[in-house]
């Protein structure tokens, strides 16, 4: 093969979100370093074409090697991958192809990022940066256009234009609530109490979420500025990100970031030449997912167990230390210098009516691309799931898809074409949460889900008031019962009760949406309750009590492979011999039911 | 502040809870967790009412709300009386060792449900946590909630029996469902998994008070210089000096 | 980033490792924080030394600590595997890998062997649901962990770095 000297405008970006990380990402990058600082030929200094970036978002392929100006991606790539990409490709201008993407539909291979359909049908404005820049580079994120929003607040604008802007633009608080960002900071702008502080709730407790993590380990300077940008317009002095106990490399590139920030002076006094002071630390959550709930966040910045307080008075008014606090969650942050840029109007022509710009959703689960996945607010599920992710992998079939959180709803096939804002989510009986999408196959029982997840919420609710303590810990015995064949027939009336009580009558979010996977599946999966119920049949064949799993003996082609995966050893038959499941041995984990390829095993 | 509570026009100050307002008032509103001393928690909910302002209606625990606006209030509409009534229901299934869950679970109607979960027969806490507020106005801070969620609790660090703790027992005396187990006997006492002495009145000669309160009574200069009365001879003594002023 | 290397649980080493905060409550958490970085869990004699240097009850702090789950207030093992059993963990079959771990170690989430070599613990979410089920040892995550990988990173855990038993 005819070497060429690589091109030394060529920018080689490596993937090191935790995804890629827990793949290999890191060894990837050491290995390109070396081979490239092993190239005599090389004009440049090898660390400055192979780079560090954030989450690609396609986690499920990872690591991400891509390659630009060419913008070639590499899918999967390993250490040993290394020397031929830099042979191959680099040098010899080729594609490899076995480390292309492979489109399972169009059954064909795909090098450039654009035409992937996962990447194609999405509009990035709070990922904008994430897996293009360098995180703990400030200048990548200044070339990038970071700090111009700041300079634009505190140049042109006035505390006030700045708060109007941001509530012409509609932007609702993606943590969950979706309450109105610009009504918060004007009460808190009206107050006449001063200190006033600024908080990031980086605390993202949803199992299975992991877009507030992506940004602010792939793009932290765009959460400093917009709180910065905050901090001039109500007239804070402090700030503080709190930040999940778990998101070690988040701590690390916001550690760096305010660092950074701090000595080109867009932090600490007088900011930017004005008489702007404000900093920012960071807190590190103690591991309790009802501190994503504001009033107990504060709680536990203060060094107390995070209970949540009765809201009758707004954070905003009395927060912090009792003193007025406007408190936005990661993704509420960053879209924040992009509306002072480009202007409320511009945010505001993306989404729907009453949901303004774009929402990050976590679309994983029995998905085929599992990963990050940025979208106009209003864009159906059946586009978020089969068009960008992929649809649900190995021929099984939708079922449900989970969003907000464990305290939202499932989500059955009818409601796919649902256009997804903060309302629609909410009159289907979930909630948009800060964005969490698990996809269910049919493989999943829905008595099973909600089971888990009010066990989840039991252990995680924080215990003061009753409706959620006490509620949880009765729907859980009811599920429980449910799941090992003992329900009655009354069961279901009473969790509806139970769940209406919680609704109602407890203290704060988590315990008023605490009963939503109940309530929701009761809603659209209830004949799967009675099946457990009066049948005592787990139509998912999940529930061991009241599953038997059987192969079919027309099916069954007698291929071996369940008898290769099952666990305990389960299945006898020989090739090309109908097998059998041992019902004594089996411990119905339904291996087999997702190896076969004949889908020959059945539930009974 | 003119509020209307059921109706009746009532003047509140503003800040004020709903609650405070409606006792001052004599409106009754039923609670578990609340107690003059210590103001509203929010905890029990028991207290739910309400609110209807700005043609907005909503529900709200009337210990921890405050006045702020000229609102109207109901204490009682079919809503709330049922889910008081499944705030108990779930309370004395949590504490159906309590006889007053028992009561309240009666009045309500809902005794009957069978108790499924093994080993709570004995039960009597309902978080009310009325007993951590009284240890620590006291100033011992020998107890706190500790675990979270379905596994919360009150307890002594580590379960143990505490240093902070004084014996004065009005953690059991506060206590509305007598979850606190308090033993006297023989001139001692159990409370916490700690063993106190009882010193004796001076005047009847019943054993009342353990060394340690007594000693932080005086630390903190309470008027011990009457000598060491139980509450009784205290009273007593009280009255007497009372008399020529009648 | 690895843990820190243990420190010795002596009154000096709390009382250093506390002095370096001012005495303001809201330090209580991130003292706590570097307990567990330091020992793993959060020593009894240093929560009562960080109480007096608050000046708040112990029973207040003892209350902080059992409320948040990233503490422990027993000791951990050499070896800690944490195991992911966030929603997509969990139907991906981390309950299987619970069980696997307890036929072979013995311990159940929040339980230390005998020997203190491993403990067990359970996370609801580590943000890495596309590599369901995941499983860390010592900060490094692995991915999509079977039943038979589970083994091998046990019995690579077992030895010491240098590959010598380490018991």
């Amino acid at each position: 093969m005819a070497q060429k000297a690589i091109d030394p405008a060529v920018r080689i970006l490596v993937c090191c979100g935790t995804g890629c990380i827990a793949n290999g990402g890191l060894e990837v990058l050491a290995a390109l370093r070396s081979g490239l600082a092993h190239r005599n030929d090389m004009e440049v200094e090898s660390s400055d074409s192979a780079l560090v970036t954030g989450c690609h978002g396609l986690c499920a392929q990872g690591p991400f090697v891509r390659i630009l100006p060419q913008d070639i991606t590499y899918c999967r790539v390993q250490a040993k991958d290394v020397e031929e990409i830099i042979a191959k490709t680099l040098e010899g201008g080729t594609l490899i192809k076995r480390l292309l993407f492979r489109d399972s539909q169009r059954k064909e291979f795909i090098s450039c990022r654009q035409d992937i359909d996962f990447y194609r049908h999405q509009h990035k404005i709070a990922l904008r940066n994430v897996g293009e820049i360098n995180p703990d580079s400030l200048d990548e994120y200044m070339e990038r256009g970071g700090y111009q929003a700041l300079r634009k607040a505190l140049e042109d604008m006035s505390p006030d234009q700045v708060i109007a802007e941001v509530t012409r633009s509609g932007l609702r608080g993606r943590g969950g609530g979706g309450f109105p960002t610009g009504r918060k900071w004007l009460s808190c702008a009206a107050t006449a109490d001063s200190p006033r502080y600024i908080v990031c709730n980086g605390d993202e407790g949803d199992p299975g979420a992991f877009m507030d993590e992506s940004m602010m380990e792939g793009d932290p300077h765009s959460i400093l500025e917009g709180m910065i940008i905050c901090a001039y317009a109500i007239g804070a002095s402090r700030g503080f990100i709190y930040v999940r106990d778990e998101y070690e490399n988040s701590v690390r590139r916001l550690e760096k970031a305010i660092k950074d920030a701090r000595a080109r002076g867009f932090l600490g006094t007088d900011i930017l030449g004005r008489s702007l002071d404000f900093d920012i630390e960071i807190v590190r959550g103690g591991g309790a997912f009802v501190c994503g709930e504001e009033t107990a966040l504060l709680r536990s910045i203060e060094g107390e167990a995070g209970e949540p307080r009765d809201k009758y008075i707004f954070p905003s008014e009395k927060g912090l230390w009792g003193q007025p606090t406007v408190i936005n969650n990661v993704e509420t942050w960053v879209n924040i210098p992009v509306i002072i840029v480009h202007g409320a109007d511009s945010f505001a022509s993306v989404g729907t009516e009453s949901s303004k710009g774009t929402k990050v959703f976590s679309v994983v689960g029995k998905v085929l691309h599992t990963g990050l996945v940025e979208v106009p607010m209003g864009t159906t599920l059946r586009r978020i799931i089969f068009d960008i992710g992929g649809g649900v992998p190995r021929r099984r079939k939708f079922k449900a898809v989970q969003t907000g959180g464990p305290s939202g709803g499932c989500i059955p096939e009818s409601g796919l074409d649902m256009p997804v804002d903060f309302d629609s989510l909410r009159q289907a009986g979930s909630m948009m949460g800060s964005g969490g999408m698990i996809v269910m196959d049919d493989r999943t029982c829905m008595v099973e889900i909600a089971r888990y997840y009010t066990n989840f919420l039991a252990g995680e609710s924080c215990g003061k008031c009753t409706p959620c303590r006490e509620g949880l810990r009765s729907l859980l015995e009811v599920l429980t019962r449910i799941c090992h064949g003992q329900g009655n027939p009354g069961d279901l009336d009473r969790l509806e009760e139970i769940g209406e009580t919680m609704r109602l009558a407890s203290l704060c979010g988590l315990g008023r949406t605490a009963a939503n996977p109940v309530l929701s599946t009761l809603r659209y999966f209830r004949d799967e309750y009675r099946a457990h119920i009066s049948q005592k049949r787990c139509p998912a064949g999940v529930c061991p009590e009241l599953t038997e799993l059987y192969i079919d003996a027309v099916l069954c082609n007698g291929c071996t492979l369940c008898v290769k995966y099952c666990p305990t050893r389960a299945i006898s038959g020989q090739v090309r011999q109908v097998h059998v499941i041992d019902r004594e041995k089996c411990i119905r984990c339904g291996e087999c039911v997702s190896r076969c390829n004949q889908d020959a095993v059945l539930v009974r | 502040m003119r509020v209307k509570i059921n109706g009746q026009e009532i003047e509140a100050a503003a800040g004020e809870t709903i609650l405070e307002a409606a006792r001052r008032h004599d409106i009754p509103i039923p609670t578990l967790c609340y107690h003059a001393a210590f103001g509203g928690q929010g905890h029990c909910r028991l207290c739910l009412v309400e609110v209807a302002a700005q043609g907005d209606k909503r529900l709200v625990a009337s210990c921890t709300y405050p006045i702020t606006a000229e609102i109207e209030v109901s204490t009682s509409t079919p809503l709330i009386e049922r889910l008081r009534g499944d705030i108990i229901r779930l309370l004395y299934r949590q504490a159906p060792g309590s006889e007053l869950m028992q009561d309240l679970a009666r009045e309500y109607g809902c005794l009957d449900e069978f108790i499924t979960e093994d080993n709570r027969e004995q039960e009597r806490c309902i978080l009310c946590r009325l007993c951590v507020n009284a240890c620590t106005a006291l100033g011992a801070s020998a107890i706190s909630a500790v675990l979270r969620g379905v596994d919360k609790k009150i307890a002594t660090p580590y379960d143990e029996a505490s240093e902070a703790c004084l014996g004065c027992g009005a953690c059991a005396h506060i206590c509305p469902t007598g979850a606190i187990p308090l033993q006297d006997e023989g001139g001692n006492r159990t409370i916490w998994k700690r063993d106190f002495e009882l010193l004796p009145c001076e005047v009847c000669g019943r054993p009342f008070i353990t060394p340690e309160q007594r000693d932080y009574l005086i630390a903190r200069q309470d008027d011990l210089d009457t000598g060491l009365l139980c509450d009784d001879c205290r009273r007593t003594r009280v009255a007497r000096q009372m008399e020529p002023f009648r | 980033m690895t843990a820190e290397l243990r420190k010795e649980e002596t009154a000096e080493e709390f009382h250093k490792l506390i002095q370096g905060y001012p005495p303001e409550k809201r330090y209580i958490i991130p003292i706590m924080h570097e307990l567990r970085r330091c020992y793993q869990y959060l020593p009894r004699p240093a929560l009562e030394m960080l109480a007096d240097h608050m000046q708040v009850p112990f029973s207040q702090v003892y209350g902080v600590a059992t409320f948040y789950k990233a503490f422990s207030l027993v000791p951990k093992g050499r070896v800690n595997l944490k195991l992911c059993d966030g929603t997509t963990c969990h139907i991906k079959g981390s309950q299987g890998l619970i069980d696997e771990i307890y036929r072979t170690l013995g311990i159940r989430p929040g339980e230390t062997t005998g020997d203190r070599q491993f403990s067990l613990e359970t996370v609801n979410c580590i943000g890495a649901c596309a590599l369901a089920p995941a499983l860390i040892v010592d900060e490094k995550v692995y991915a999509q962990v079977s039943n038979a990988r589970l083994q091998e990173i046990i019995e690579q855990n077992r030895r010491g770095e240098d590959g010598t038993e380490s018991n």
